[in-house]
């Protein structure tokens, strides 16, 4: 796995802009924070996600979650339909914390169109992105 | 930027304000107030189990779910919100969260100072007194493209009003609220004496900003922002938005950093027990219980409320605190355990 500075970055994985990871499972797309979002947001206390069965477009806000009285948003990566939500950490959303790329998965997306994952960042391409987020967000932590 | 400087504003735009120009991705510091009181939940929070409708309905406070994390409050015209919406790719955001409140707030405390009132930033959201009572309280959130961070300026502060809209399981809790914030709320007007002229407050916040945004270019409401925000108003006041469920639950009301008032019920086999603490980093500093289950010598019931203060809401400690007393005391109360007692505390494992 990659790590860039204090921040799990697997190389498997696809990218959003928008901090969430994108695991690709067959047809569908395992969704997630990614470990520099959850480390500078803090302990998640809330969190709302889109429901099983819902259509969502890539890029779009669908989901929300709290912390330290932040109130962030979730993204969808890619676009398609909503096939499964993590239960467990809506009740206890500080699994996103503590096993981000594992336990803390967030939802499951049955792709509309896979080409969207182009769209993405992977690779070196993601690394070289996050080292620029790191510079800007999170300067003065080092 | 832009700063909107702006009077008293009708209904909930007030609020709504910071939303629509967050969803326009303009960039400004906003201050205002409202004309008439009202009522705010923190987005994960429930209407329904939070605020006492019924009374803000009878007295025309508005109740409005806002799109910033946090808890209930309580707002009128004796308090100046200042409302920062910038875009997130702007450099000065960071989503190190914690760096934007301390960045955010310091032209607050600069302004508190340059009124004679020393204070500074308590994380994750308050700003406090050198005494440690809070005078301003702060949330922020992700709007469109924008990171708002909000706030007020307590002039002055009605207690009693913003102990009557919440909701409580039992009316004599309300009494522990409203003593808790008096005791660790305060205002400029319980620090001066008297209220500063508004309009230099207000003066003072916009140069402090301007050390942060650099020279702010004075903007107005425009009819279509009006227009969008009656807009923005039916959507955030309808039962859709303002009844939705949410995971959170309800156990207390958060006075200010570290103190909250924890209030339960538990209904053990000997009766129901109620509990109302107020609790400082996990200590118990008050405590009353009541109910209906019979505790023989009733007297010796206050004894037990003192052999509880002072200490860490931590399970194993206060079951044994119990125990002792028990012991020691030789009380009975029959189908009513040290474990009920907990339960009503909402003392976890």
């Amino acid at each position: 796995m990659a790590k860039v500075e204090e921040y799990d970055m697997p190389d498997e994985l696809y990218y959003h802009k928008e901090f969430m990871w994108v695991r690709v499972e067959g047809e569908e797309a395992v969704v997630g924070l990614n470990d520099f979002s959850q480390k500078l947001a803090g302990e998640i206390s809330y969190i709302e996600m889109p429901e099983e069965g819902d259509e969502v477009k890539q890029d779009e806000a669908i989901g929300s979650y709290e912390t330290g009285k932040w109130l962030g948003k979730l993204y969808a990566p890619v676009s398609g339909e909503v096939t499964a939500m993590n239960e467990e950490v809506e009740d206890e959303p500080t699994l996103v914390n503590k096993d981000p790329y594992g336990e803390g998965w967030l939802f499951k997306i049955k792709m509309g169109d896979p080409a969207q994952l182009d769209n993405l960042m992977k690779g070196e391409e993601a690394i070289e992105w996050l080292k620029g987020e790191i510079a800007k967000h999170a300067k003065e932590k080092k | 930027m832009y700063v909107f400087n702006l009077d008293k504003l009708s209904r909930q735009q007030s609020m709504l304000i910071f939303h629509l120009l967050a969803r326009m991705g303009v960039e400004a510091l906003v201050l205002v107030s409202p004309k008439i009181p009202l009522a705010s939940i923190g987005y994960f929070q429930n209407a329904e189990e939070e605020m006492d409708l019924r009374f803000c309905k009878k007295t025309n406070i508005p109740v409005m779910r806002r799109e910033v994390g946090g808890g209930a409050t309580y707002l009128d015209e004796n308090q100046i919100f200042h409302q920062v919406i910038i875009r997130k790719d702007n450099p000065i955001f960071s989503r190190n969260i914690s760096e934007n409140y301390e960045r955010f707030s310091l032209p607050v405390i600069e302004t508190y100072r340059e009124f004679g009132i020393e204070t500074g930033f308590h994380p994750v959201n308050d700003i406090l007194t050198k005494e440690g009572r809070k005078i301003d309280g702060e949330g922020s959130g992700d709007i469109g493209d924008c990171f708002v961070w909000v706030g007020g300026i307590l002039l002055d502060f009605d207690y009693q009003v913003m102990s009557r809209v919440l909701k409580v399981p039992e009316e004599k809790f309300r009494d522990k609220i409203y003593k808790s914030m008096k005791e660790n709320l305060t205002t400029m007007k319980k620090e001066l004496g008297q209220i500063p002229p508004r309009e230099e407050i207000k003066s003072v916040l916009i140069e402090k900003f301007e050390k942060i945004f650099g020279k702010l270019e004075p903007a107005n409401l425009t009819s279509t922002m009006i227009r969008e925000m009656e807009k923005l108003e039916k959507e955030f006041t309808s039962p859709a938005f303002l009844f939705k469920k949410t995971p959170r639950i309800s156990k207390g009301v958060k006075i200010r950093e570290g103190v909250e008032v924890i209030y339960g019920i538990h209904k053990a086999k000997g009766g129901l027990i109620r509990a109302a603490q107020e609790v400082e980093k996990e200590i118990i500093n008050e405590i009353s219980l009541s109910g209906d289950f019979t505790f023989y010598p009733k007297d010796y019931l206050e004894g037990l409320e003192g052999k509880l203060k002072g200490n860490v809401r931590e399970k194993s400690l206060l079951n044994s605190k119990i125990e002792e007393f028990y012991d020691k005391e030789k009380v009975q109360s029959p189908g009513v355990e040290s474990e009920d007692f907990l339960k009503a505390m909402k003392v976890e494992e």
